[in-house]
């Protein structure tokens, strides 16, 4: 029974390690971001210094909208880390869509590691003026 | 070895007490926690790297001074307002002025300064002088 019980631990212990490994190993960092929302559709500001347009990749599954990118310094392949802030090279972020926006039309800008996105709001789903005759 | 001249006289107090004496900090406490903008410093035999993380700046609008052995890196970030009938669902990003003090090392040569800004990261390199770098000394036998 005891026996059992050390077996159990070692498990329990092996696995807590092996998460950790694996957790250390999809460590990302979270971009800020802003968003600003209008009738026309919502557009969405990450900061993601570091990277460029070639390391940056954007995708929708379903309404989920993923975006991905990883830094690129071209630091000197012999340099020793002294004082690190950022702990990451790979900025990872996921939004989950409405339904009221169209996932056809997203424009992307990339600008020194600002990254602007802009969702337009599907054309049935535009607040519309309706005009009221007087008779 | 980082100091952050902006956030120190702040953090000294809770936030209750930030918003009850300085009502300006009620502006700064909405910042994320963390010193801004991120360093990041490695070195290798010949240079000090030192890698600063400042996403959308106007290479013109930043000031990197180095005064004795401090190198301070300075600037404003003014994020595009929105317009009056936009609503704003979510303010993460860092917004004003920023300012960061790094401590060099002794055996860095301030003279020799190199500031490039790309991507959003201002990369500033600072070499060693030569009597500083490693050297291999060939041992004779006699």
């Amino acid at each position: 029974m005891s026996n059992d019980n050390t077996m159990n631990l070692q498990h329990s212990q092996q696995q807590t390690a092996l998460a950790g490994q694996a957790n250390a190993e999809v460590f990302t960092l979270r971009p800020l971001t802003d968003i600003h929302e209008t009738s026309q559709g919502v557009t969405l500001y990450l900061d993601m210094p570091g990277v460029t347009k070639d390391a940056l990749s954007i995708d929708i599954d379903q309404n989920v909208l993923s975006i991905r990118g990883s830094i690129n310094l071209h630091t000197p392949e012999n340099l020793k880390p002294s004082h690190m802030e950022l702990h990451s090279g790979i900025y990872e972020r996921r939004f989950t869509l409405g339904d009221e926006l169209g996932v056809e039309n997203i424009e992307a800008n990339l600008n020194q590691g600002e990254l602007k996105l802009f969702i337009p709001r599907s054309e049935q789903h535009k607040p519309r003026k309706i005009d009221i005759k007087v008779v | 070895m980082i100091s952050n001249m902006l956030r120190f006289p702040l953090s000294m107090f809770d936030d209750d007490l930030d918003n009850w004496f300085f009502p300006e900090a009620r502006r700064f406490n909405r910042r994320p926690r963390s010193a801004y903008p991120p360093v990041n410093i490695g070195v290798t035999d010949e240079n000090v790297d030192v890698y600063l993380f400042i996403p959308g700046m106007d290479p013109a609008a930043l000031d990197v001074v180095i005064e004795k052995k401090l190198l301070s890196i300075s600037g404003e970030r003014q994020l595009k307002k929105q317009a009056s009938e936009d609503a704003q669902v979510r303010t993460e990003r860092f917004d004003g002025a920023f300012k960061r003090v790094i401590t060099l090392p002794e055996d860095v040569d301030v003279d020799t300064v190199e500031a490039q800004y790309q991507d959003g990261v201002l990369h500033i390199r600072l070499a060693k002088p030569a009597v500083s770098q490693p050297r291999q000394i060939k041992v004779s036998a006699q």
